[in-house]
């Protein structure tokens, strides 16, 4: 009985499993080893594949621009985390509450979701055209600004910050947000009813409530919708990609990017697989804390 | 696991009656969560309106300084230009049957595979399980580069299928973990029990008994690994990026290629609303469905 159980199981679980090593695991191993021999793809058929240690992470790792790039990726993470974060949970909190037009409320806050990031990029990039932003002429409308604002193009910087950046997390957010609303939600609605009650009687005002019960009953859906956030951050590709290429001056260009440039643009897949490697040491090292969380309660 | 739905309170007063009631330090709370509420509504509907907007307006307006916000004459002219500047219909063709056929392979292969993981403990299941969510996380940029070589030795770059075979790598590990976590909740273990006892096999429980109880679950992944591959760009600007095979998502690029000169802007536009529709139409159809099927994850029975 037992024998014939497993049997089953292991005949069930066939397909999905060689797909994910042949897909996955594989190709990610693949990559790494990529990243620790010679893989030059216009001197591959002369010199093959030859090991060569850690020289292609000294490479990528003294390349200004790309030491430049992992700055930005880790600028464009945190501020990108933290606005999804602070806009989702205000957000959450206002379709939580029941008023009339709630439904049509969720539904509006939810279209960016429905947006391709492909198609998020084409619309902010005519929405943030220099020369015909509405946004431009609302400011200039307003007296805020004199001159246009070159969203996408001012090479001005201050410090790690720039326009572009400011502008390139603006989209990222935008098309994140849903999810991390329709995530707080749901995790809004199994606070119990009573807590709340207890807090009024005690006379807490809105913000006690919102500090006192509802973020420390949020916690572990929290912590896990910031690690998804910060890994979808850290491995994001297309919208740096189709809105700017991660110019001007290398301000938004993010490690996704530079690894596709490398190796797609001056076909060295090595160093290509040296950045992504750093991804992946960095997005590997936040999901075994968060699988070692997720599988505590399994098998 | 997520929901829309909310049970009813017996008051459902207008916020504005919610505010009128409030006490003084909760007023300005809710006065500036409000304001910061409308301006966050207007981030989130302001470059969608754009689109529409600019996708209906004849080509002498889209040119007009400053931008004209509301169309006087709208026109749909842009969408029949669109077409003629790149075959969007024709791209639009390739995304759906890419997209469907990558979701149904994926949806049917983790059927089987989220069923025995949430049904069965068998040696290695906690190993396998392990392995499909760290892929899951693990962005795609990490496996990107092997996988266009694998599709190259396999002659499919340029295919359907090279891009189909992508997709099913690519959605799988969400489909499966989505799944196992609506069997887990959705049916009651008695249900295959009783089938077992009355004689039934392993496979005929499963095939008999539990996928037609969970039809929603498993439509609701489905729709989801759907959007998954409808959304795709990184896969799709790989593996198939020449000639009339190109899915919508690269194919509205081609406008980029045109001079990208504000001309062409309406047209574009329209392009992307087209790129968009089908998501949202699916969406809307199936909303109450998906949101069925999906909460019914979270509910313990």
């Amino acid at each position: 009985m037992t024998r014939q159980k497993y049997l089953f199981c292991y005949l069930m679980v066939a397909p999905a499993m060689l797909i994910t090593a042949a897909l996955g695991i594989y190709p990610m191993l693949f990559s790494l080893w990529m990243s620790f021999v010679e893989y030059d793809l216009l001197r591959v058929n002369e010199f093959g594949t030859p090991f060569v240690g850690l020289d292609n992470y000294v490479e990528v790792f003294s390349d200004p621009r790309f030491v430049q790039t992992l700055f930005n990726t880790i600028i464009f993470t945190i501020l990108a985390v933290a606005a999804t974060l602070g806009f989702g949970l205000l957000l959450s909190q206002v379709l939580n509450i029941n008023y009339r037009g709630r439904t049509a409320l969720r539904m509006l806050v939810c279209v960016p979701w429905f947006v391709p990031p492909a198609v998020a990029s084409a619309i902010w990039m005519w929405l943030l055209n220099t020369d015909r932003s509405p946004i431009n002429f609302l400011l200039q409308d307003f007296g805020l600004i004199t001159s246009n604002v070159r969203w996408l193009t001012d090479s001005a910087t201050w410090g790690p910050f720039s326009i572009p950046m400011m502008s390139i997390v603006a989209v990222r957010v935008w098309n994140g947000l849903p999810f991390a609303v329709i995530f707080l939600l749901a995790a809004l609605q199994s606070i119990p009813r009573s807590l709340y009650e207890a807090a009024e009687v005690d006379g807490a005002s809105l913000l006690q409530k919102f500090w006192y019960v509802t973020l420390p009953m949020l916690r572990p859906v929290l912590a896990i919708l910031i690690t998804l956030l910060v890994i979808g951050g850290l491995g994001s590709f297309e919208i740096n990609y189709i809105m700017t290429g991660g110019g001007p001056q290398n301000l938004t260009n993010i490690m996704a990017v530079y690894s596709y440039q490398q190796a797609f643009s001056f076909f060295r897949f090595d160093l290509a697989s040296a950045s992504s490697g750093v991804i992946f040491l960095m997005t590997g090292f936040i999901s075994i804390f968060y699988l070692r969380s997720q599988l505590k309660g399994v098998a | 696991m997520m929901t829309i739905a909310v049970p009813e309170t017996a008051v459902r007063a207008g916020l504005w009656q919610r505010l009128a009631f409030a006490n003084k330090t909760d007023l300005v709370t809710r006065v500036l969560v409000v304001a910061i509420t409308i301006a966050l509504l207007f981030y989130i509907l302001l470059p969608v309106y754009w689109m529409l907007k600019s996708s209906f307006q004849p080509n002498q307006e889209i040119r007009v300084l400053p931008p004209i916000w509301f169309p006087t004459e709208p026109t749909a002219q842009p969408y029949t230009n669109a077409n003629r500047l790149i075959p969007m219909w024709r791209y639009v063709l390739n995304s759906l049957f890419v997209s469907v056929t990558a979701a149904g392979i994926s949806t049917i292969i983790a059927c089987s595979a989220a069923y025995v993981l949430a049904r069965f403990r068998f040696p290695g299941a906690t190993i396998i399980l392990g392995l499909i969510l760290l892929t899951n996380l693990i962005p795609a940029i990490t496996r990107v580069f092997p996988i266009y070589f694998f599709i190259q030795d396999l002659g499919l770059l340029n295919s359907y299928a090279g891009l189909i075979l992508a997709y099913v790598g690519f959605s799988l590990p969400f489909a499966v973990l989505m799944l196992r976590g609506y069997f887990e909740s959705a049916a009651p273990p008695e249900l295959e029990e009783a089938a077992l006892i009355d004689g039934c096999g392993y496979f005929e429980a499963f095939w008999r008994v539990i996928l037609p109880v969970c039809l929603p679950g498993i439509a609701a992944v489905a729709i989801f690994t759907f959007l998954n591959a409808w959304n795709d760009f990184l896969w799709a600007s790989l593996l198939l990026n020449q000639g009339e095979m190109k899915t919508i998502q690269v194919g509205i690029g081609d406008f980029a290629q045109e001079g990208g000169g504000v001309q062409y802007v309406n047209a574009f536009m329209a392009a992307c609303v087209v790129a968009t529709v089908p998501a949202l139409v699916v969406f809307v159809f199936v909303q109450r469905w998906l949101v069925g099927g999906l909460t019914a994850g979270s509910v313990k029975t």
